[in-house]
């Protein structure tokens, strides 16, 4: 057994919830699904060494700031001692309604719903001067409902008023490459904003849509994208006539190479989206 | 779209005159007048001219400069020379008594305050986005509009990708407008020619705009082709226009008090500030424009030469009308821009052909680096920001 589930198994006995199994695993983190007294699901995660970088804390602290209807809440945080280290244990709701990524092909009924959310969830985000970093398929859970989306997973969130994390040598910042924007790809710290995570919005709904990255041109490979996303080349044609033709071509705006050429202000975007044809 | 006064020494009495009518505001200088003497001359203005958009540029850029009255002014830091400049709370404070200063005065609006850098770096900028934003949400509640001051130093925007760089901290600003202003060492009455540079401005002004910020560019001269082309909403100009570029070294110049100057005549037909003897050479070659056939104050001025001619007496001093004749010129052919009537790259074309005519004539200008050869940069600048716009 791994050692993290015996501490997530100790913490249920603890807490009198009961274990039901590992459902992700990340850098710094593993969550498990745990059910309560009520048999309520919940997710447990935890770190995997505290104050080893420092993200936990930030993690928390951000998350405990938020108090948005797409983005997930934090019901208890505790430290949990085991075999000499100690653990950052963290309580979620958790979605019964699955991942994005689970959802297969989106149409485009459901990306212009699920956007419109994503984008008042950054909002709120861009007001506590939060940055996400990690918007992806995957940190995009639906509730019970299954069309009410939630942001989850603030590993590497940022708060704009507290000093980087990230070394300025990297060669990138944090984050999963694939749905990142060119500041991060690049580790542009001054150029990291709400902007970014606009950046990440687009290419999730475009890939959930699509099943295609918007910069992919051709046969280009994985690499070969992220190659043309940090060169800050344009997105694909084929990307730009699609989203004009189905009438959503705000998101080519959101996935433009700077973020000056993106939408300036939440709001803006909201109207933006919610006016299109699409 | 519009032109507003950059208010330099007794500039007031310029914008009541009838032929600068098509100014929309000013943007006041606390270099020139007390806090005092600005509150009666915006009064003065106001009872003239009620929506006239008056608008105060607080002059931090070089702290510890002794020029004019700035010091004076009550917001005015006294402990400017040992202030620690990357300190959040010096600059609240100065935004707060800015903040008082600005309603007593009762202007329209307040440039954020911001010095110039050491170095222009991304630092710097988003501490000027902290500092507009703080003024900001201090002057909301008074109605006073505040622009986000954005100081760039020209020769960094050869770089293609500063200007996204720049465009895109600056942008994160709460306030809807920018007041930008090239710093260059370009010296006074030569243009800027530098291609990449120029391309570069433009494209910054350009993302502003689309960006729906509305960008005006202070101290301009006859580079407001470039910049209207650009996009920029609102260009500003003052009597002292290419005699006062805006370089480091200004602040190091004695207070202007209006003497010692040369009077110049602006010839749109060569985009060309000319001396009188130029405008004498010009004229015989009937290269003046239709802009200038139509600019009351050349005509002023060419009755003046000929009235001295004709008399043999002393030609009267035409300085101040040399300021009007400018001012006249640039306010006229910024509505002829907006308006569609003509473009940036026709003027600068038939100057060029006008430049041609006069290299023909064997006429050369007083001035050695009158010559004619920035047109022909501009024509590439328009040309390589056109291209880089689709």
């Amino acid at each position: 057994m791994d050692a993290l589930e015996l501490v997530a198994r100790r913490i249920c006995a603890k807490r009198g919830m009961r274990f039901a199994g590992q459902v992700g695993e990340g850098t710094f983190k593993q969550t498990f699904k745990v059910l309560n007294a009520q048999d309520t699901p919940l997710a447990l995660k935890l770190y995997k060494s505290v104050g080893s970088t420092g993200r936990d804390q930030r993690e928390v602290k951000a998350m405990l700031r938020c108090q948005h209807e797409n983005i997930a809440r934090i019901l208890a945080v505790e430290k949990v001692a085991n075999a000499g280290e100690e653990h950052v244990a963290i309580t979620e709701e958790f979605f019964l309604g699955g991942t994005l990524s689970s959802k297969g092909q989106l149409s485009l009924k459901a990306c212009k719903a699920i956007g419109a959310k994503l984008i008042g969830a950054v909002g709120h985000l861009k007001e506590l001067g939060l940055v996400h970093r990690d918007i992806k398929p995957d940190n995009i859970m639906f509730r019970a409902d299954g069309v009410t989306p939630v942001l989850t997973d603030f590993g590497v969130v940022r708060d704009l008023a507290d000093s980087s994390m990230t070394p300025t040598w990297a060669p990138r910042g944090p984050g999963t490459p694939f749905f990142a924007a060119p500041e991060q790809l690049n580790n542009e710290k001054s150029l990291i904003d709400w902007r970014t995570d606009q950046f990440a919005i687009g290419v999730t709904l475009a890939f959930s849509m699509y099943e295609n990255h918007p910069y992919k041109m051709g046969r280009t490979s994985g690499l070969e994208i992220l190659e043309r996303v940090a060169a800050r080349e344009q997105p694909g044609d084929w990307f730009v006539t699609k989203a004009e033709q189905d009438g959503v071509p705000v998101l080519t705006r959101m996935v433009a190479p700077w973020p000056i050429d993106r939408y300036r202000k939440p709001r803006i975007l909201g109207q933006a989206w919610d006016q299109q044809k699409g | 779209m519009s032109v507003v006064h950059q208010m330099g020494h007794h500039s007031n009495n310029l914008i009541d005159l009838p032929e600068m009518s098509a100014y929309s505001g000013a943007i006041f200088s606390p270099i020139n007048c007390t806090e005092a003497e600005a509150s009666q001359q915006i009064d003065d203005v106001r009872n003239s001219r009620k929506d006239f958009d008056i608008i105060l540029d607080p002059q931090l850029y070089v702290p510890a400069t002794q020029r004019g009255k700035l010091r004076k002014w009550e917001y005015f830091p006294k402990d400017v020379d040992s202030a620690d400049l990357s300190s959040s709370r010096w600059w609240s404070d100065l935004n707060k008594k800015l903040s008082t200063v600005s309603r007593k005065i009762k202007v329209n609006s307040v440039c954020s305050p911001v010095v110039i850098p050491k170095a222009f770096d991304d630092k710097f900028y988003s501490m000027s986005v902290k500092v507009c934003d703080d003024l900001l949400a201090l002057s909301a509640s008074q109605k006073v509009r505040v622009f986000q001051t954005l100081l760039v130093n020209l020769s960094e925007l050869s770089d293609a990708a500063r200007s996204p760089q720049i465009a895109s901290i600056i942008s994160r600003t709460e306030a809807d407008e920018i007041y930008l202003i090239f710093v260059s060492s370009v010296i006074p009455r030569r243009e800027l020619t530098a291609v990449d540079d120029l391309v570069g401005a433009m494209r910054l002004i350009r993302s502003l705009e689309q960006d729906d910020l509305k960008v005006t560019v202070g101290f301009c001269s006859s580079d407001i082709l470039l910049w209207k082309t650009a996009g920029a909403s609102t260009c500003a100009s003052g009597k002292f226009f290419n005699l006062r570029r805006f370089t480091r070294q200004r602040f190091e110049e004695p207070t202007a008090e209006g003497g010692g100057q040369l009077p110049y005549w602006f010839e749109e037909g060569l985009l060309s500030f000319l001396r009188e003897g130029d405008i004498l050479r010009v004229r015989k070659q009937d290269l003046f424009s239709e802009a200038s056939k139509r600019n009351p104050f050349c005509l002023e001025i060419l009755a003046l030469i000929d009235g001295a001619q004709q008399t043999h007496a002393d030609l009267k001093p035409w300085l101040k009308l040399s300021w009007r004749q400018f001012l006249f010129w640039f306010a006229n052919m910024e509505a002829r821009l907006a308006g569609r009537e003509i473009t940036s790259s026709d003027l600068l074309s038939a100057a060029d052909a006008n430049w041609k005519k006069l290299d023909k004539a064997k006429v050369f200008m007083e001035e050695r680096d009158n010559d004619g050869t920035w047109i022909r940069d501009w024509l590439n600048v328009i040309t390589e920001f056109q291209a880089a716009s689709h």
